[in-house]
């Protein structure tokens, strides 16, 4: 077990401030406070290798548990041990062995080439000549990073940007990676590319990740189990497809015939889209195939298809219905 | 460690050659207020032009070597979470901090000692008149100086973890250092009472107290009193540096991401 966090709490003291020069007159010498608990009771582990996706909607605690696990924030309380250490103590041989990438924060030195952080994080990480020339030229054939070494980071696109990025926080070959993000703003295609690589990564290095995103596809590619937090509570812990089925107990039908029957689809499934041709239809998951079957049978169909519905509806129904349907 | 630092420093020095300009500009807007004010006090003590010339031009020296700009960095780097970056890394932050000080006060140095030296071919006022030995105390405040004003600088700047623009908190204490740190007038110009304070408080150590060296103005007795209060200061600033460090840590919110 790499990861083991139990019973862990944040809370946070927040100014709180109504809008207006009045209250901001006011506030200057009574200042209300709150204490807003950004994450509850969460616990779960993480075995070695495992790529977990930590989902939940924008300020459900992902980031905040994330920088938990990473020692830049202090528990509330809970306990957190992460390949062996408490995270918080910050000991130099625990950042040696874990690397947290944000989309949304840059490591490397914005006004001169990534070549140079890569340097300092080799000195400043204990790496060896040899491991480090080793490990840099598969990451620069991984990431396609060599035209990109010798530019100004800020000169860099978002996506070579984040390149870099992985690479810099591989240097070291971590044991565990916190993915916070990895694939914010990035275009399609480059999006493709990260997943590819960091499935290779971890397959070929057994590398703990934990990753967080808003792009379902990432959480499809990666990740077979999924974390899902909502107003601080961890509040699905399991399998992506027993997720699915739980909160989705239907399959999409996609029927495309050659000359669209004029019936009543009642007795197949709840229609979902009709177009020229085509058909989608909800049927339940336990009757999908004999549906099939039984269209295929009675009409000449051109093209059939039996699908999971997107991933994007079932975690937006987790977020808004709770998982246990409570 | 060494390693480290010999990475820290390269990198450190190609970012400064990226701000050239800013660089530059800095350098010479730093040494605008003592050039003026000792254009002031000429005027007002043209018969001593000659020791304020020196005593100037001393300040100009030792304010670069002994700068501290870390409480904006911090404050900064704080405010936005970009100071994470560093957390994370197997090395204490502070390190950065202090290749950063070398880096430039070296350029510095490498600026200002032909600038003084090519002024003494024309201004005879310019020539240092040490012994070898004043050369090496004059040297070894200067550095007492630099890590003076460095402790004291990023320990404000540590202080962002619990206010935001916390630069301003240490503005106050550039204005009070201005006055008892002699780079408005030197400290013997100053009414008895405020003198006496100025040699226990931390601020004369930062500037005046190696260019006190450097003139003459400092006995023997009296130097290695000067030396012993600075090592207490220095080891007070580290103190209270490293408990802010830790309190700080058990506040820090790492905001951003």
């Amino acid at each position: 077990m790499v990861i083991r966090v139990s019973h862990l709490h944040k809370s946070f003291r927040v100014h709180r401030r109504e809008a207006g020069w009045l209250e901001a007159v006011r506030s200057l010498w009574r200042r209300d406070y709150r204490i807003v608990e950004a994450v509850k009771d969460v616990s779960f582990t993480i075995e070695k290798g495992e790529i977990v996706g930590f989902l939940g909607p924008n300020g459900a605690g992902k980031t905040t548990t994330m920088k938990m696990l990473a020692g830049l924030l202090h528990p509330t309380s809970g306990e957190i041990t992460v390949g062996g250490f408490v995270p918080f103590e910050q000991k130099a041989e625990f950042k040696k062995m874990m690397s947290l990438v944000m989309g949304q924060k840059s490591q490397l030195i914005w006004d001169i080439p990534p070549m140079e952080t890569f340097l300092v994080n080799k000195a400043i990480y204990d790496i060896d000549d040899r491991s480090f020339r080793q490990t840099l030229e598969e990451l620069t054939e991984l990431l396609d990073l060599a035209p990109l070494l010798d530019k100004p980071t800020r000169s860099l696109s978002l996506g070579q940007r984040m390149r870099c990025e992985l690479a810099a926080a591989l240097l070291h070959r971590p044991q565990v990676l916190f993915l916070d993000e990895p694939t914010i703003g990035l275009d399609v295609h480059t999006q493709e590319n990260v997943r590819r690589f960091i499935v290779d990564y971890n397959r070929e290095h057994e590398t703990t990740i934990l990753l967080t995103s808003h792009y379902m596809g990432d959480v499809a590619a990666l990740c077979d189990r999924v974390m899902i937090i909502n107003y601080g509570r961890l509040i699905y812990d399991g399998e992506l497809s027993v997720l699915t089925e739980k909160l989705a107990p239907y399959k999409r039908l996609e029927v495309r015939f050659s000359r669209l029957p004029n019936i009543s689809w009642d007795e197949y499934g709840e229609v979902a889209e009709m177009e020229e041709g085509t058909v989608v239809l909800r049927v339940a998951r336990e009757t999908a195939a004999g549906t099939a079957a039984r269209l295929l049978e009675r009409f000449d169909v051109r093209d059939i298809n039996i699908e999971d519905p997107p991933l994007e509806e079932v975690i937006t129904r987790a977020f808004q219905e709770g998982v246990y349907g409570s | 460690m060494v390693r480290k630092y010999i990475a820290l420093l390269r990198m450190k020095y190609i970012e400064m050659l990226a701000y050239r300009l800013a660089t530059f500009v800095w350098m010479t807007g730093a040494i605008t207020q003592p050039l003026i004010t000792m254009f002031v006090w000429m005027n007002i003590h043209p018969e001593e032009s000659e020791s304020f010339l020196f005593y100037f031009m001393a300040v100009i020296f030792v304010e670069r070597m002994t700068s501290a700009w870390d409480v904006w960095e911090l404050d900064r780097e704080i405010r936005e979470g970009t100071f994470s970056n560093l957390l994370l890394r197997p090395l204490h932050p502070i390190h950065w901090a202090i290749a950063e000080n070398i880096v430039y006060k070296w350029l510095f140095l490498v600026i200002l000692v032909p600038v003084w030296m090519v002024g003494a071919v024309y201004w005879p006022a310019l020539r240092p008149h040490m012994t070898g030995s004043q050369i090496g105390w004059f040297l070894g405040a200067v550095v007492l100086g630099a890590a003076l004003r460095f402790l004291l600088s990023y320990s404000c700047g540590l202080l962002a973890f619990w206010v935001t623009k916390v630069a301003a908190v240490y503005g106050v204490i550039d204005v009070i250092s201005l006055f008892l740190s002699g780079r408005i007038a030197p400290l013997e110009m100053l009414p008895p009472q405020l003198r006496e304070w100025s040699e226990w408080l931390p601020f004369r150590y930062m500037i005046s107290f190696p260019i006190e060296i450097a003139t003459g103005a400092v006995r023997a007795e009296e130097l290695v009193r000067g030396f012993a209060i600075a090592a207490g200061w220095l080891f007070v600033l580290a103190a209270v540096l490293q408990w802010l460090w830790k309190a700080g840590m058990k506040k820090n919110q790492a905001v951003g991401g």
